[in-house]
């Protein structure tokens, strides 16, 4: 039964709901994807995808649904320029972590909340890792990739979590309202 | 803010995710089949892109120097004597490299040799770069347009930086040396000069110093021996300078890069199309350049049939003598060093 009401606040058309999640992770592929490196290139661009794709998974799973995720993963692999479906399916696989032990991440908070994040974007960026091992494992001739550039990346996700979820929670309370989605 | 973190107890979204994460590994394995499966889009979307980042492309650039700069003014003055020093050492080798110019010049017209392919370049400007863990790229303002095509060389005025593996109609991706995927065939040429060209394969692994996967491993290296682009496969050119051999302290080689892909801002893409060698005349042989009359080494003729004539006069071929040009103009000093 749905229970979610926010006083004080009109209805919001459904659709416009259901399309912020999936519009603000677009977007965070889009941002954490425009090829201008600052530093020279020394610093990865973080994997801003995965905030919103875990803020949802935990808040709304009804909008963050598996498909959501597999068309930011998707997006993620076309502007990236990597291997082809590796950030597809390393989002899916950490949606289907985070949307598993849900009760265990929505419980945290403050610092620990960072600290579960970080888990989730250790467990992506370890997924993505594997997958183009495996990829190169049964290409001759290829290396396996090192570590330091994923761990670079992983190391700016947890360092971008806290402003970018600042900004997906304002978003949410601006657009989408209701916090909680009982089924 | 609390509540936010208030979740559903339930979802109904099991089957769903099985079969998204089965959509997923099918992406996945399609694009190791078929590696170009997103080129299209992703050119498409560079295009796009193009006129952003050409407009933020100043103010980032400028960042760049910036902070830079902030770490480096404190070592000016140590820098200004090495590169006093440096250029002391430049000029020396300015003077052995026009003496030697002038030799080569000199053989290559003895020799009649066969030109090097002529190469068109392509002058573009970085306008992005992306530094992901599993790609290492750089995008160009030069495009099909511009007669860009997937495989040819960039360099900048140190070296090679990669190649060009996908073309929009304004855009082009650059494959670093540097990136996982990248394999160039390269000659290794001896800093002693004691043995000849090695030639090998280097393969990047994202770190900045690719590494050097030997075809035969009875050969050994050096620091500082020479790597260039071989040219095998007709793909590059040869001879482009790429950088210095470097040991990794495992027993491994890695190869020290002279361009530096995170500071270029201009580069210049090669349009290599090697030419078939054509085989030079029969008037054109090194021998007749190098002074000797072609009758004295035709062969002799047929004897004539004993009977109706007399023996014919034995040719005695002249002896070989130096051309004077070679050796006049040899240069007093011996510049190998």
């Amino acid at each position: 039964m749905a229970s979610l009401e926010r006083a004080n606040s009109a209805p919001r058309p459904r659709v416009l709901v259901a399309l912020v999640p999936v519009l603000c992770g677009l977007t965070c592929v889009f941002i954490a994807n425009i090829p201008v490196s600052i530093l020279g290139g020394l610093v990865p661009s973080p994997l801003l995808a995965l905030v919103p794709v875990y803020f949802w998974c935990l808040v709304r799973p009804d909008l963050m649904t598996p498909a959501v995720a597999l068309t930011i993963g998707f997006a993620e692999d076309v502007m990236s320029g990597g291997p082809p479906g590796v950030w597809t399916l390393s989002l899916v696989l950490t949606y289907a972590l985070v949307a598993r032990r849900r009760d265990s991440f929505a419980g945290l908070s403050g610092l620990v909340a960072v600290l579960g994040f970080a888990a989730a974007a250790a467990f992506a960026c370890a997924m993505a890792w594997a997958i183009v091992a495996a990829l190169a494992f049964i290409t001759p001739g290829l290396h396996l990739p090192p570590l330091a550039p994923i761990l670079g990346e992983l190391a700016m996700t947890v360092l971008f979590y806290a402003p970018t979820a600042l900004v997906v929670g304002w978003l949410h309370h601006k657009l989408v309202g209701a916090s909680r989605g009982d089924i | 803010m609390a509540n936010v973190w208030k979740i559903a107890r339930k979802s109904n979204a099991q089957l769903p995710l099985v079969i998204v994460i089965a959509l997923a590994i099918v992406l996945v394995l399609l694009g190791k089949a078929q590696s170009g499966l997103l080129d299209r889009a992703r050119v498409h979307i560079t295009d796009m892109m193009a006129p952003v980042l050409q407009t933020v492309r100043a103010p980032v650039a400028g960042f760049d120097r910036w902070m830079g700069s902030v770490t480096e003014i404190f070592s000016v003055y140590q820098q200004n004597l090495k590169l006093k020093e440096e250029n002391a050492r430049l000029r020396q080798w300015r003077n052995v490299a026009i003496v030697l110019q002038g030799r080569v010049g000199r053989y290559q017209t003895l020799l009649h040799a066969v030109p090097d392919p002529q190469m068109n370049a392509v002058l573009a400007r970085v306008i992005g770069r992306a530094n992901r863990p599993f790609l290492q790229t750089m995008i160009l303002d030069a495009g099909r347009e511009h007669h860009a095509l997937p495989g040819q060389a960039v360099v900048d005025a140190r070296g090679m930086i990669g190649r060009i593996y996908l073309t929009g109609s304004r855009t082009s991706w650059v494959i670093l040396l540097t990136d996982l995927n990248s394999r160039i065939p390269v000659t290794i040429a001896a800093s002693s000069g004691n043995s000849g060209n090695i030639q090998a394969m280097m393969t990047g692994d994202n770190s900045a110093y690719p590494t050097i996967d030997m075809v035969s491993h009875t050969v050994t290296l050096h620091d500082g021996d020479q790597v260039t682009s071989s040219g095998d496969g007709g793909l590059l050119p040869s001879g482009l300078p790429i950088g210095t051999v470097a040991g990794d302290g495992r027993g491994g080689w890695r190869v020290a890069l002279l361009a530096d892909p995170g500071a270029s801002q201009d580069v210049e893409i090669l349009n290599f199309s090697k030419p078939p060698e054509t085989p030079p005349a029969t008037a054109q042989l090194p021998v007749e350049a190098a002074g000797l009359k072609p009758q004295a080494l035709q062969p002799p003729p047929l004897p004539a049939p004993v009977v109706a004539t007399p023996t014919p006069p034995k040719t005695v071929p002249k002896p070989i003598s130096k051309p004077e040009t070679a050796a006049t103009d040899a240069p007093a000093a011996d510049v190998d060093r």
